[in-house]
């Protein structure tokens, strides 16, 4: 091997210019992970549990959730389609949360009805303390596997997807 | 006259191009000039021999370059006063509703300019040697162009880019493994918010532009060095590989760059690499490319320019509400180029429909020139491959005619003639 020297001063600079690389992608990867967020919202006192009749879907605007009554139980549901992130409305005249982005339909209790959402509607732990429901927004939970269904909750009308297009 | 004068002469320096070494003195010595060959094979001043498809490209990046340039004058990335932005735009800047129009149906256009270019390459055969890597970086363009869409899609802030914005970003967390960190990497958190907003915006005026030029840049070069499809024979040769048969190794080929040919003789650089000597070969039916093609790309220029600034007087680019995360509108659609992406969603699993199927397609266009290696770019030669091109072609035209034409509110079947609810 005559070429010892040159052999192994490639190999240096290669190596040195990996490690400029890695090191210029760790840094960059440091500075540009998101900043720790501020917090979403901790516990939030809401209204006694009478005030959520069975079939209502209530929005609670600070935490982007809804707090229902399906099966004689109160649900708090995050506001987001588990699919791609669309804000899914409630239907009062289905009595089912529908999303306009891909059409998933899902029951009162968030559980998955049809459409392309891998699961049921994520959700966050709710307690009823001193006669107030409180749900903790820093736990979001996922939502119910496809097929899990615990709760018989039938549509009660048309959709409101079919009647804006009709 | 102002071209005798010696200030003019130190600038440019080459002679008058009235004659024909003045022109090929200009295409050598002058860099704009540089980047067209001295000449150029008559096939190309036929319009139909490349749609001017790539020409037209490079006129719309120039286009949206300039008008961005002054929209940025009048941005500020920021939730609480880019929407004020774009109401201020329409109703105090001189002009400015009508760049931001050109500004976004000339970046339509060149999402349809840069489609058809693949199209007409692929057709073509342009992709085989030895332009196989020439072809992958198109793609990249093509891949930037997107980019470039989907990121300046979100800066106005109202109903229509949040909405399409949530949807494309939230197929990035389905990438398995990595799909929850590149997320978190684009929007600098889970959801769009500030530092979203400010993220897409200087990939956008910045990043990506670089990346674009640099790229652009390469591709032109390419083209420059290994000649124009249009005056090739249509059987590929490689000259490259031909020229290799001519030569042997050198004797100590470590201590020099020189090349030896079969008969002994050193070269160094350039090889001449036609089978017979110069003075023996039929001349090669050429044009000057001044005045003979630029002058046609004068006028393909202008006429591109004549269109944008005739949509952006005719349409208004679209200002929806301002952005509002409660509240998705009915229905929300993504721009026409991925709606088709947006149609397969909602069929399949979103690993599927909007990471493995998009991944699989740019992978397979990359790996296209090497895996077809058949170097007939006669059409009777390449039947498989035009067939099956053509059919994931027509398949994603449909898919996005459904999904542009035919959906409504909740992604629900509409005719098009009963309520027509398109997104430009």
């Amino acid at each position: 091997m005559d070429q010892t020297r040159r052999d192994l001063l490639e190999a240096g600079w290669n190596v040195g210019g990996g490690m400029l690389l890695a090191a210029a992608g760790w840094t960059s990867y440091v500075a540009l992970k998101p900043l720790a967020s501020a917090g979403g919202g901790g516990v939030l006192p809401l209204l006694p549990p009478d005030a959520y009749p069975e079939g209502s879907a209530t929005f609670v605007r600070q935490g982007r959730l809804f707090v229902t009554r399906a099966g004689g139980e109160l649900h708090a549901v995050s506001q987001k389609c588990p699919h791609l992130g669309c804000a899914v409305p409630f239907c009062e005249s289905s009595g089912q949360f529908e999303c306009p982005c891909h059409g998933s339909v899902f029951n009162t209790a968030g559980e998955h009805v049809s459409g392309p959402s891998p699961r049921g509607m994520d959700r966050y732990p709710l307690q009823v303390v001193d006669g107030r429901v409180l749900v903790n927004t820093t736990v979001l939970e996922e939502g119910f596997p496809l097929g899990s269904k615990k709760f018989d909750l039938p549509s009660r009308g048309p959709s409101c997807a079919t009647e804006k297009a009709g | 006259m102002l071209q005798e004068t010696a200030v003019y002469r130190s600038i440019v320096r080459t002679p008058s191009m009235d004659s024909p070494s003045g022109r090929a003195l200009h295409a050598f010595g002058n860099v704009f000039m540089h980047i067209y060959p001295v000449r150029v094979p008559r096939g190309l001043l036929r319009f139909r021999s490349t749609w001017r498809l790539g020409f037209i490209s490079s006129v719309l990046f120039g286009i949206l370059f300039i008008t961005g340039l002054y929209l940025m004058f009048f941005y500020t990335p920021s939730v609480s006063i880019a929407y004020g932005d774009m109401q201020q735009l329409r109703a105090q800047v001189g002009f400015g509703q009508l760049i931001r129009n050109v500004h976004r149906w000339g970046a339509h256009l060149m999402v349809l300019a840069v489609i058809l270019h693949l199209v007409r390459v692929f057709v073509d055969g342009g992709y085989k040697a030895p332009r196989q890597f020439n072809w992958v970086i198109g793609v990249g363009l093509m891949v930037i162009t997107l980019a470039y869409s989907f990121t300046g899609y979100l800066l106005p802030w109202d109903q229509l880019a949040y909405w399409a914005v949530t949807v494309g970003s939230g197929l990035v967390k389905y990438a398995p493994g990595i799909g929850e960190a590149m997320r978190d990497f684009l929007l600098g958190g889970e959801t769009i918010g500030q530092a979203a907003l400010l993220r897409f915006y200087v990939i956008h005026v910045a990043v990506l532009t670089l990346a674009f030029a640099m790229l652009m840049a390469v591709h032109l070069w390419r083209v420059r060095k290994d000649g124009l499809v249009v005056g090739d024979p249509p059987l590929a040769h490689d000259v490259t590989a031909r020229a290799a048969d001519r030569l042997v190794a050198s004797p100590d080929s470590a201590a020099t760059d020189a090349v030896w040919l079969a008969d002994g003789r050193r070269v160094l650089g350039v090889i001449d690499t036609a089978e017979v000597p110069a003075h023996a070969r039929e001349p090669a039916d050429e044009v000057f490319s001044w005045p003979a093609l630029i002058i046609r790309h004068q006028v393909v220029a202008l006429a591109v320019c004549a269109l944008v600034l005739a949509l952006g007087i005719a349409f208004e680019a679209p200002l929806r509400e301002i952005a509002n995360p409660n509240l998705t509108p009915e229905p929300s659609k993504a721009p026409w180029y991925f709606v088709g992406l947006q149609e397969l969603l909602a069929h399949f699993d979103p690993l599927v429909a909007g990471v493995l199927a998009p991944g699989a397609l740019v992978a397979a266009l990359v790996a296209l020139p090497y895996v077809d290696r058949n170097p007939s770019r006669s059409p009777r030669d390449r039947k498989v491959a035009l067939l099956l091109f053509w059919a994931v072609f027509i398949g994603l035209v449909v898919l996005t005619i459904i999904g542009a034409f035919f959906r409504g509110p909740g992604w629900g079947f509409v005719l098009p003639w009963e309520h027509l609810y398109f997104e430009p």
